[in-house]
């Protein structure tokens, strides 16, 4: 213990005494901690989103829709494709049985909205309660459809406020797409639950409205929805009063629940369509676990290309204490002399060595923590990027590397000193 | 304190069969003697020295330090025989520029694990007695040749030892400061401290009764 204290009192000094080479030392080492600290929050932030994405998209998804890519040798050989109805989206629960989500959607296009004396055209989507099991990135003010709704064929509807648009979308943009809108408008400036609304001439009830979370807020999905949702109703409700035509196609988004059953149940799915329409291709199961999957790895493969660079860098570092450690034994070795021959011992030298490099590396490690901190939370929040969510271990880890790495690199070089004969390294100049 | 050196050999390595620096060396110091060695330059005098200290390892021949023999010491009881029974005064001092004439002094004492406070006390009464009161915080290139010297040899007395080897001690000082170390390393060996010590000087030799003379890496008889 004083042996180490002795050597720390003599690192200090060696350190002071050679400022410039110290503080070469210590930048190269905190330059390693500050790509450490970077790439490890990177990581951290990657594994949690992908946990969340995980929960509100689940990962077992998949979408049946209707082939729109079929090709007809000539034009009389066309015949009008089946439709996926309300009853087939019954029967698939009933024959496949187990699936976590199975939500069906049909759409109508240019509704016109009354409400108030004002006229706006908008859209109808009609829906299931399943619609809220997944990719639900909103707040719900009243209810939402349920069961009841559906099998009454209510008319009853759920108003959808959308969010502000991210920053970076300009006012241009924001007009082209309208967020300005009537539509928006009355959802934003009327408390519209329990109002009643014309909607093509037909009277619905608002029994919900749900606000969509701002994008900064906002989990992304892994699913990457088309869909502009505006209103809401029970899918029966709509197909009743013809808003959706017997010939359309209702798509269907499925959740299987677990990975593990995700195969089984893609072909249970396809079975079920051929069985119910024939071999003919006329709708498409579109395999969106693939997809997430391949989400997944890429976030990962980014993760660890970051962290290996992180790893570069505090070889780098530790490269340089190395080469700093062996240029000091080079510089000192008559020191190393005169201290072997009042009494240094092998250990005592290496020790001596070994402790001067583990302090710059602690040195620069605590220095490179503190950059990395200043790099991560306010000169990212100043140049407008996202403040890297640190974590207290990380700059504690980062610390413990450094001091590890010059540690590691320290070894040689302080073995090349311990090995020098006291009669030689006396004669040293 | 006995040393007993039996065929003593040093071949230092380079050229096709090396540079003998000894060549069969054989001799005895009693404790409480002053040895001089002499001998023109190049004879192995230095060499001699360092082997008799430990600091080198002879390529052939026996020796015993006490009645132990060197040869079958490790490299950490070697490094304990230094710090706790052999004081080294050089000719260049070797003295660490970057500590202070005191923390110089603390050295062996240091590697000795004496407590701090102890290490301190000891150091500064070696150089209050080496005349060197008021001197403890300047540095060694602060100090005068003569004045190094003495630090050096308080630090060769930091840790008691009943040895002192002085390699051409005097050699780097004027004639007063050569006169004022000899006259110290005679009043050690008065204290029953044995010193053995390497010089150019023929008059010094004249003042001890045990003189070893050297030529050509052998013993003058």
């Amino acid at each position: 213990m004083r042996a180490i204290l002795n050597a720390v009192k003599t690192g200090l000094t060696e350190i002071w005494a050679h400022k410039t080479r110290s503080v070469l030392s210590f930048l190269a080492i905190a330059a390693g901690s500050v790509v450490f600290i970077d790439a490890f929050s990177a990581i951290v932030d990657t594994y949690a989103r992908l946990e969340r994405q995980k929960e509100v998209s689940g990962i077992a998804r998949m979408r049946i829709s209707q082939n729109y890519s079929q090709t007809y040798s000539s034009p009389d050989d066309y015949v009008p494709p089946p439709a996926i109805s309300y009853e087939d989206v019954e029967k698939l629960k009933e024959k496949v049985p187990g699936l976590y989500m199975v939500s069906p959607e049909g759409r109508d296009w240019r509704n016109v909205l009354e409400y108030g004396g004002e006229r706006l055209t908008t859209s109808l989507t009609g829906v299931t309660p399943d619609w809220t099991k997944r990719d639900f990135i909103y707040t719900l003010k009243g209810r939402f459809l349920d069961w009841h709704d559906l099998e009454n064929k209510l008319r009853v509807c759920v108003l959808i406020k959308e969010a502000p648009p991210p920053p970076g979308f300009d006012k241009t943009m924001k007009k082209k797409y309208n967020f300005t809108g009537g539509y928006d408008t009355l959802v934003t400036h009327n408390d519209m639950v329990g109002k009643t609304v014309k909607i093509d001439g037909y009277t619905f009830t608002v029994i919900g409205v749900l606000e969509e979370i701002p994008y900064s807020k906002r989990t992304r999905s892994f699913v990457n929805s088309y869909q502009d949702y505006k209103i809401l109703a029970p899918v029966t409700t709509l197909i009743h009063y013809s808003f959706i035509g017997s010939y359309q196609s209702l798509d269907v988004n499925i959740d299987a629940g677990a990975e593990k059953d995700f195969e089984d149940y893609m072909k249970k799915v396809s079975n079920f369509l051929k069985i119910r329409f024939g071999d003919e291709e006329f709708f498409v199961v579109e395999n969106q676990l693939e997809d997430i999957r391949e989400k997944i790895a890429s976030s990962v493969r980014s993760g660890l290309v970051t962290i290996s660079l992180g790893m570069l860098a505090f070889l780098a570092g530790g490269i340089g204490i190395m080469n700093v450690t062996l240029a000091t034994v080079f510089a000192r070795t008559k020191e190393i002399g005169v201290r072997r021959a009042v009494g240094a011992s092998r250990s005592d030298i290496m020790l001596q060595f070994i402790v001067e490099a583990v302090m710059l590396g602690l040195i620069g490690g605590v220095l490179g923590s503190a950059l990395g901190y200043l790099w991560g939370v306010p000169i990212k929040v100043m140049v407008g990027m996202d403040a890297s969510p640190i974590k207290a271990w990380m700059p504690m880890v980062s610390v413990l590397i450094a001091a590890s790495t010059a540690f590691v690199f320290a070894i040689y070089p302080a073995w090349v000193a311990a090995g020098l004969k006291p009669a030689d390294a006396l004669r040293a100049e | 304190m006995s040393i007993a050196c039996a065929d003593l050999t040093k071949v230092y390595e380079g050229g096709q069969s090396g540079w003998p620096a000894l060549r069969g060396v054989s001799f005895t110091i009693e404790m409480g003697e002053f040895a001089v060695v002499t001998g023109p330059s190049g004879c192995g005098k230095s060499t001699l020295l360092n082997i008799i200290g430990l600091l080198d390892e002879p390529t052939s021949g026996k020796y015993s330090l006490n009645g132990r023999n060197v040869f079958s010491m490790s490299d950490s009881e070697r490094s304990d025989a230094r710090r706790d029974e052999i004081g080294f005064v050089f000719q260049s001092f070797h003295l660490l520029n970057r500590m202070t004439a005191l923390d110089n002094v603390c050295l062996p004492m240091m590697y000795a694990g004496v407590d701090s406070r102890e290490m301190r006390d000891r150091a500064a009464d070696l150089l209050h007695k080496v005349g060197l009161k008021g001197k403890e915080r300047k540095t060694p290139l602060e100090l005068s040749g003569g004045e190094r010297q003495r630090v050096s040899i308080a630090r060769a007395l930091a840790n008691s030892p009943k040895l002192i080897l002085a390699d051409e001690p005097t050699g780097n000082l004027d004639s007063v400061s050569s006169g004022e170390i000899v006259d110290t390393l005679f009043k050690l060996n008065g204290e029953g401290i044995t010193v053995v010590m390497v010089t150019h000087d023929r008059e010094l030799s004249k003042r001890v009764a045990r003189n070893i003379r050297m030529r050509d890496g052998r013993l003058e008889q």
